[in-house]
């Protein structure tokens, strides 16, 4: 009985985002086209199944997700900073459309990062799971170590310029001076009866 | 009269360190001093890099050239070297998988639920008037388990606990109209067997399981008769102080702690000789050695775990030393109880056990080193007069009683990497010594096994440096639990973590262990090693084998420069009234430079008495 299924993914844009107060939760920035003008990440994940992952290793460990989205940069440093200042607990995480994912903490530079996962294309559902999970980690207080990730020195070559198309179709949603709204989610399971 | 400069070497285990004095006066006077890491074995051809290398670094200290030194003095080191070696004595099996006990990070719920093991996929098929616990593969999405179980439950099927092979406890936890216990991360869940009876029992956050960890609490679960419940209470005493766990009932189940046949040693001294099984642990061993006198040889049972470790350390030092290996005569030991990390065999959950094993350091004594080889050499590489000067104890004795506040009689304690080497000096100048086998290195390897650490280095750096917290970028527990704020952020990698404080900055450790967990390891290393070592040398070299009759111990050698350990042995040694504290040579060495220090002060003694 364990039938295919799928997982349907529904965002909708709220109220400008604010900063939250509660010290357990981490808040993940999507960027402008994440899961509306782009659906799926450069190896061709769906966004929700992605996003979910990252939703459910927050949840696993007891911390509270809040997801917002990102109008004035698709700049994956910048948005994750972004979360991380709007963040209660001061983690936020920032999710680009093409996979391109980073750990995030206030009080540190935009361009530094807690931890930082460059190469999309090598991204797991599990390393996104890993992801959610130290993010919590992070804002419970608990030792962390670090998710392990692979380097593929073979993803640039193949992957950059797809890469770059997709930044750009990112970019074009990009709105100057719009400040990130919340989002409300939620993800749907629909069983394929076999 | 020319003027007469002298450098005084003393080439230790781990340290190879120099002192540099102008010797044309009455009395010396020190120019300069450095030290490196020692290259290769003590004693052979491949110190000469380190010394030549740390000459020159000192030589331009004291603004001069090599060519300068009117003579170089080499300490007759004592012909011993260490070595050290590590092994299991226990082991955990489970047979016939019938419990799975581990700590996931996140279980599901709370409290214990009972019932018959079965594959979620089946479990809508099912009767409902048994109580169920639901074992879920991998392959489930949290999601759809949690339907799947509301469903049945709706439906009518009463299901207890469950089982997840992924970490996912929580996640269908959050989504259950009826709540269950639920135990995750169990990784080989191929192997929970089916249709079986099974207790699911999960301990709130910051608590430990009861019911399954108690023989009478499982007799209780599973309605045993008191022999069952003698077969399966060693399955108890493994859940104890666990958060969560399960038990399966199989007719032949069962868990049994398997003492490995780790062997004995026998242990010859000049009165006696005593064979202890290596299995009833350090305490055994060192309570043997006490009785037997000076210890002449160690002997480990042939065939066995102790045979092999015993009969590897002859080979290394028969290898370094050049001799036969049945030339190599053990003449001291030390043995420590140390937890390595094992994982259990026949485990579900890849559950891995602090298995005892025991350390041992020991020590050899070897023909003379060739000392006077190095010293020729030396020689004609540099083209100084190299002379070997006096008995490495008297040297670092002389060098010791440059401190201030010290006079004869006294005991120093020598504490370096591979030995503790002890010396006492009576009123009338008889000097004794001691050498013991066990040292930093031995606390380094031990740091390293029970925190499961894969790099040396790591451990090392961990001995030696204190830890803290980094709890945001701006403030960090320190050890003591006071917090220290910076102004300047700490490097994002080290958030979060546990950090060892090196003056160079923090380097953050690769594991989950907490700040007081590793402290503790580090604590109790040193603490057997040197407290242990530091009371059988002055045992030894005291002259009525009484500690109470020595009133002052001076330590010297890189250990005694650790931030710890003199400390722990001033504590331990003021019970017996023994003022006892480490070196400062010179008045400005610290710890350090004691026996090149005393090299070149011998050299003007000799002079002023003609």
């Amino acid at each position: 009985m364990i039938g295919t299924f799928e997982i349907l993914m529904n965002l909708e844009d709220g109220e400008t985002a604010q900063k939250g107060i509660n010290a357990n939760e981490v808040v993940i920035a999507i960027s402008p086209a994440f899961g509306k003008e782009l659906n799926k990440t450069i190896v061709k994940v769906d966004h929700g199944k992605v996003l979910r992952e990252i939703v459910s290793g927050i949840e696993e460990q007891g911390a509270l997700p809040r997801i917002i989205r990102s109008y004035h940069t698709a700049d994956l440093a910048f948005m994750g900073h972004q979360a991380a200042k709007l963040s209660g607990s001061g983690i936020g995480i920032g999710l680009q459309s093409r996979g391109t994912t980073v750990i995030h903490q206030k009080d540190l530079d935009p361009l530094s990062n807690l931890e930082l996962f460059p190469q999309s294309p090598s991204i797991t559902l599990e390393t996104y799971r890993a992801i959610g999970k130290n993010g919590a980690l992070y804002a419970l207080g608990e030792s962390v170590d670090p998710v392990p990730s692979v380097n593929d020195q073979m993803a640039r070559p193949r992957y950059q310029a797809i890469a770059a198309l997709l930044h750009l179709r990112e970019a074009e949603q990009v709105i100057k001076n719009k400040k990130p709204v919340e989002v409300q989610w939620n993800f749907t399971i629909k069983e394929e009866e076999n | 009269m020319a003027k007469e400069i002298l450098a005084g070497i003393d080439i230790g285990n781990s340290t190879t360190e120099i002192a540099i004095a102008d010797v044309s006066g009455r009395e010396p006077v020190f120019l300069s001093q450095h030290l490196v890491p020692t290259t290769g074995v003590k004693g052979t051809a491949e110190n000469i890099q380190g010394i030549t290398a740390c000459l020159e670094k000192a030589v331009k200290k004291a603004e001069l050239a090599i060519s300068d030194l009117t003579r170089i003095r080499l300490n007759d080191a004592v012909p011993v070297i260490g070595d050290l070696a590590m092994d299991l004595i226990s082991e955990t099996i489970i047979t016939e998988s019938s419990m799975i006990g581990h700590n996931p990070d996140t279980p599901g719920g709370g409290g214990i639920g009972t019932g018959e093991t079965i594959l979620i996929n089946e479990l809508a098929d099912q009767r409902h008037d048994t109580d169920y616990i639901v074992v879920v593969p991998e392959t489930c999405d949290y999601e759809w388990v949690a339907y799947m179980i509301n469903r049945c439950v709706k439906n009518g099927i009463s299901v207890k606990g469950a089982i997840i092979q992924k970490d996912d406890g929580v996640l269908v936890h959050n989504r259950l109209q009826e709540k269950i216990p639920i135990v995750d991360e169990v990784a080989f869940i191929e192997k929970v067997p089916l249709h079986k009876p099974a207790a699911v029992e999960v301990a709130l956050s910051g608590h430990v399981i009861r019911m399954l960890s108690n023989p009478y609490g499982l007799a209780t679960v599973f309605g045993l008769s008191p022999e069952e419940t003698r077969q399966i209470a060693p399955v108890a005493k493994s859940l104890v102080g666990i958060r969560s766990a399960v038990v399966i009932r199989t007719p032949q189940g069962e868990i049994v702690e398997r003492k490995i046949e780790a062997g004995s040693i026998t242990l010859v001294g000049d009165k006696d000789s005593v064979t202890v099984p290596i299995n009833d642990g350090a305490k055994r061993i060192m309570n043997a050695y006490k009785n037997i006198g000076n210890l002449i040889d160690v002997q480990g049972e042939m065939g066995t775990n102790v045979g092999g470790m015993l009969n590897g350390l002859r080979q290394d030092l028969a290898h370094l030393t050049g001799q036969a290996s049945r030339d190599i005569h053990i003449s001291d030991m030390l043995a420590v109880d140390s937890g390595i990390p094992t994982s259990i065999s026949g485990a579900m959950a890849g559950e891995i056990a602090m298995e005892q094993g025991v350390a041992l350091a020991s020590m050899v004594k070897t023909e003379k080193l060739s000392v006077h080889k190095v010293a020729d050499l030396l020689q004609k590489q540099l083209n100084v007069e190299v002379e070997v000067g006096g008995i490495e104890a008297e040297m670092a004795m002389r060098g010791a009683l440059t401190t201030p506040g010290t006079e004869q009689p006294l005991v120093i304690l020598d504490m370096g990497g591979g030995s503790t080497d002890a010396a006492a000096i009576d009123l009338k100048g008889q000097i004794t010594t001691a050498h013991l086998a066990g040292a930093g290195d031995m606390v380094t390897l031990i740091i390293k096994s029970e925190l499961a650490l894969e790099d040396i280095d790591l451990a090392e750096k961990i001995k030696k440096y204190p830890l803290g917290k980094v709890i945001s970028l701006f403030h960090m527990q320190l050890e003591d639990g006071t917090i220290s704020f910076t102004e300047t952020p700490y490097a994002p990698e080290t958030f979060g973590k546990v950090v060892i404080r090196e003056e160079s900055g923090l380097t953050p450790l690769p594991i989950r262990d907490s700040l007081e967990k590793v402290r503790h390891v580090r604590r109790e290393a040193k603490r057997k090693v040197f407290v242990t070592n530091a009371l059988r040398a002055l045992e030894k070299v005291s002259p009525t084998q009484n500690l109470r009759h020595l009133s002052f111990v001076v330590m010297l050698g890189g250990s005694a420069l650790d931030f710890e350990i003199p400390q722990m042995i001033t504590e331990e040694l003021s019970s017996y009234s023994i003022v006892a504290g480490f070196a400062n040579t010179r008045g400005t060495e610290g710890p350090r430079n004691a026996v090149a220090t005393g090299l070149i002060l011998s050299v003007t003694e000799e002079v002023a008495n003609g």
